[in-house]
């Protein structure tokens, strides 16, 4: 928490936020938007959310930059320039910045103060999480704890809203048949030439290494900053990289749709069926210590860390799926073929 | 595990497990979707009930997600307020999927695993959102049920994707503002529990933060259920979706997200800041009231049948939450029994309206023409909607009107009354025009003295048997309203109200 | 100089949702606005990571090495754990519906060639 670190990055965020919004090219506005991102998560690792950053690092600037350019690729860069057109929306949305603004300015003079280890949030609740953590399920990540355990819960809704995003997105954008409502022409020509040599042959030397640490991250989610999102993520981008650097094709034949749906769902049964297992043995939902009955040689705290595990890799095996399906379903405008 | 201690996690837990097999199933193939739908909900519906028996009862149920105690883990609180919501929404579901049989073949033809597996995961979200009774838990499954309400409508048809879009912005304002106003509550407090809540905030209540939180929360779930002016969103958005989407998102979503607001008023903020310290009641009634006429106006303006509809949806919002926030006994028994009326009444005209779209293939007034003669049942189940949304006995309408009537006048708040008589009336001339409409036949050239032999084009069975039994569960709920009250919902009606 | 710190944090966070806020709802271009609802989603997150922010506080990982004996844990000493939960949450649920958000923007483009909203409602 060094403070004059917390002014300056605060004040790149805000330039950088209104950069974005300015900027009349959507592809710089899509840069700017991953440099926002990225500050971002240099805010928060200085703030101590380590596990906050990483996700933000990996979901956010990675994986929202990664959409955005391919979202911006199929369509259209420019942004076209209106003289006064819009006065009234603008008015109204100018009104209701400010008003929310002033109204927040308001609640936030009753706030305890910043970084004080003594506000209502530091007592409460998180003091029991923190002392108690190492003890109850013997991971020391108390994040990972307190998200694939205590509140374990809403870490499963959370992996199936990212099932419920790629499934979308497929239902939205997908076209199986030849549309004849739509007669326009496919907006970018994809070139087949300048296989990139360079780009092509780093690209396929990093994809074992990146893949190999997403492991790694998943694995090690219970001692360091990591876990099963984080994780995912960076499996999914491996895939990404390459579709990027050689062409989709390359990827959708080794990730065919029916593969990406199938694994997508198995993430989120593994989750849901450890949790309907932990019913079956007798607990309520999702109480991993009940789990001892059935893997060997493990007490009821072991058992909740091995549980946690066990959901976490669920959760990969989802985010995966579910990333790479949405980024070929951008890039390939629905038709998943090429890109 | 038993069945019925368990029930109150597998009400949510069973649709979801089912939306991922009907996904996995519609791999294989699609004819397999449409059952293990049907069975997900059903056996979603068998939950809600043996739940809700049990709280009639013993009283209420706290369930503890992961063995932990509250407020260290997430706690599911079922009393009689939600659990009479949970089986609305898994019945609502329930006639809904069956109805979705035909029209899906018609409307989205290659994206029937997709649709379904949506279907379902809205259901999902809509019911978990009702049972937990945890703040953050809440929100994230107001994320899921938006999340697949935006892909639900985009699959529609032609201004589908604009309405989509602008749902999308505006919904995430909403959720946002609920996010931030719980954010406060957090910063204030360090719970997120609401029980915890509640006890934690009583010495807080002086501050301003408090109170802002509260507006943030009020202003989000507002923007979820389309309160005037917030509405923009509903109207194209439920009119250009999927017939059978459109029967699972207009009944529920805007209702559930009365619920939360009630569930949050009462059981966070309590009685006592939410009606007297803060003194919001009279600004908030005032709104209803203007929320009740223009939807009421706004309806009787338009041409398309679909979208008639949705401008009435908003004016039945209206009515929730002024009753809600009159402040008396017999307004919250009016609101929230009008939560189940009007989430019966929406399906049954929305059921009519895809049968229309089904055989008709357009949802404009005109397509109503000569109706009356070909599908006589269908008509009949209609007139029965009708009825319940003007508001005459024996039909479920009536009851709650009159109770929010009453409520109005224990309060002194005649000018709500006032805007829900004039609403009646407005109502009672809607659906008149649309009834004479449909009795007359299209104008069409007869050669010579032809008569046409008028044959009777019924719906298909499976859209056909949902709706009368919708029609007919608002005649016994009419009914039974009484029972309903003395049971359920006075138990959930805070002593101390006038 | 701490209470200038301690309200300049949450003054950014409200400045950076307006800006979020008035991206939404002004711009004509849809990309933009979907930007504009990334920001103010991040904004929202900034608010809740600095309710855990603890002065001189580490990681919320406890310390530990091979063989470690459980030490008695410093409350103090640890950042508040739970934001941090909540907004990993936040943060995925920020990513599908940007996802979502994209999907329909390339949808309506291919049907009406346009992102600009303007020009969009002419065709309605």
């Amino acid at each position: 928490m060094i403070w004059q670190l917390d002014l300056s990055i605060l004040t790149l965020i805000v330039i950088c936020a209104f950069a974005t919004i300015m900027v009349k090219d959507l592809l710089s506005a899509a840069i700017i938007f991953g440099a926002y991102s990225f500050l971002m998560c240099l805010l928060w690792t200085e703030m101590g959310a380590v596990d906050v950053a990483f996700t933000e690092a990996s979901v956010g600037a990675g994986v929202s930059t990664v959409l955005f350019f391919a979202a911006v690729h199929q369509t259209t860069r420019r942004v076209r320039t209106r003289k006064s057109g819009r006065m009234l929306a603008k008015v109204f949305a100018l009104m209701a910045a400010l008003l929310t603004g002033l109204v927040l300015i308001i609640a936030e003079t009753d706030f305890p103060g910043f970084a004080s280890p003594f506000t209502p949030a530091s007592l409460h609740l998180s003091p029991y999480y923190i002392t108690q953590s190492l003890h109850d399920t013997n991971v020391p990540n108390i994040v990972t704890s307190v998200l694939a355990d205590y509140r374990g819960f809403d870490t499963m809704f959370e992996t199936a809203v990212i099932f419920t995003a790629g499934l979308a997105v497929i239902a939205i954008l997908r076209r199986y048949k030849r549309d004849d409502r739509c007669d326009l022409p496919e907006p970018y020509v994809i070139s087949e030439g300048y296989p990139d040599t360079i780009i092509r042959f780093i690209a396929r030397q990093l994809a074992p290494f990146i893949q190999l640490f997403a492991l790694y991250v998943v694995a090690h989610g219970h001692h360091s900053p990591g876990g099963g999102f984080q994780g995912g993520v960076i499996l999914g981008a491996s895939f990404i990289l390459l579709a990027i650097s050689y062409d989709s094709r390359m990827i959708i034949g080794i990730m065919s749709e029916r593969l990406n749906i199938l694994l997508g769902n198995i993430g989120v049964l593994i989750y849901a069926g450890i949790g309907f297992l932990c019913l079956l043995l007798g607990a309520n939902f999702l109480d991993y210590s009940v789990l001892s009955k059935v893997l060997p040689a493990t007490d009821k705290i072991m058992a909740r860390s091995h549980g946690m595990l066990g959901i976490e890799i669920g959760v990969a095996i989802a985010v995966m799926a579910i990333v790479i399906s949405i980024y070929l379903n951008i890039i390939s405008h629905g038709k998943y073929d090429k890109g | 595990m038993s069945f019925v201690k368990q029930a109150p996690v597998l009400l949510v837990i069973i649709p979801l497990l089912s939306a991922l097999l009907v996904n996995i199933l519609g791999l294989v193939n699609r004819r397999y979707c449409l059952p293990v739908a049907i069975l997900g909900i059903l056996g979603s519906f068998a939950a809600s009930v043996v739940t809700l028996i049990r709280v009639i009862e013993n009283g209420a149920i706290s369930y503890r997600l992961g063995g932990w105690p509250p407020p260290f883990g997430i706690e599911y609180v079922i009393d009689h307020l939600n659990g009479l919501v949970l089986v609305t929404v898994s019945f609502v579901s329930l006639l809904a999927v069956i109805f979705s049989k035909e029209s899906v073949k018609q409307e989205v033809p290659e994206k029937i695993p997709q649709f379904y597996t949506l279907f379902i995961l809205l259901v999902t979200g809509l019911l978990g959102m009702t049972v937990t009774g945890d703040a953050f838990n809440l929100y994230v499954l107001l994320e899921i049920s938006a999340l697949t309400g935006y892909a639900l409508i985009a699959m529609g048809d032609n201004r589908a994707l604009v309405a989509s879009f602008n749902y999308v912005i505006l919904g995430t304002i909403g959720a946002s503002f609920y996010l931030l106003g719980v954010g406060h509550l957090y910063i204030m407090t360090g719970s997120l529990n609401m029980a915890d809540l509640l006890t934690i905030l009583p010495g807080l209540y002086s501050l301003n933060a408090v109170f802002i939180a509260l507006l943030l929360i009020l202003v989000g779930i507002w923007i979820k259920m389309a309160f005037f002016p917030l509405h923009g969103w509903l109207p194209n958005a439920y009119t250009y979706a999927p017939s059978a989407a459109g029967c699972l998102v207009a009944p529920l979503v805007t209702k559930v997200s009365v619920y939360i607001m009630i569930r949050i008023m009462l059981s966070v903020f309590s009685p006592l800041y939410v009606y007297s310290i803060i003194g919001l009641s009279e600004t908030i009634v005032w709104m209803s009231v203007i929320a009740i006429i223009s939807g009421s106006i706004l309806a009787l303006a338009q041409t398309d049948f679909k979208k008639m509809l949705t401008y009435l949806i908003v004016a039945e919002v209206g009515y929730m939450v002024g009753g809600a926030w009159l402040a008396s006994a017999a307004g919250l028994t009016g609101a929230i029994l009008h939560i189940v009326n009007d989430a019966l009444m929406t399906l049954c005209l929305f059921l009519f309206a895809g049968i229309v779209i089904y055989k008709k293939g357009g949802h404009q007034l005109q397509d109503l023409a000569g109706l009356y003669k070909k599908m006589p049942v269908t008509m009949a189940a209609f007139t029965v909607g009708a009825l319940s949304m003007i508001g005459v006995p024996p039909t479920a309408g009536f009851f709650s009107k009159w109770y929010l009537i009453l409520g109005a006048i224990d309060a002194g708040k005649y000018h709500f009354m006032a805007a829900l008589l004039v609403s009646s009336l407005i109502n009672a001339i809607l659906f008149f025009k649309v009834i004479e409409i449909s009795y007359f036949e299209p104008k069409v050239d007869h050669h010579g003295g032809e008569t046409e032999k008028v044959i009777i084009d019924e719906a298909p069975l499976t859209m056909l048997v949902p709706l009368i039994i919708v029609a007919l569960s608002l005649i016994v709920i009419g009914l039974y309203s009484g029972d309903i009250i003395t049971n359920i919902i006075q138990h959930s009606v805070p002593a101390g109200l006038l | 100089m701490q209470s200038i710190i301690s309200s300049y944090n949450y003054w950014i966070y409200i400045l950076l949702m307006m800006i979020g806020l008035y991206a939404m709802l002004a711009k004509n271009n849809l990309v933009k606005k979907v930007i504009g609802m990334s920001i103010f989603q991040t904004a929202i997150i900034v608010f809740y990571v600095s309710t855990g922010a603890k002065e001189h506080a580490t990681i919320p990982i406890i310390a530990h090495g091979h063989g470690a004996v459980e030490a008695a844990v410093d409350v103090a000493h640890y950042a508040n754990p739970l934001p941090h939960v909540l907004m990993l949450t936040a943060i995925v649920v920020s990513v599908g519906t940007l996802g979502v958000a994209l999907a329909i923007c390339l949808g309506i483009h291919r049907r009406y060639n346009s992102l600009e909203e303007d020009e969009i409602q002419e065709q309605l």
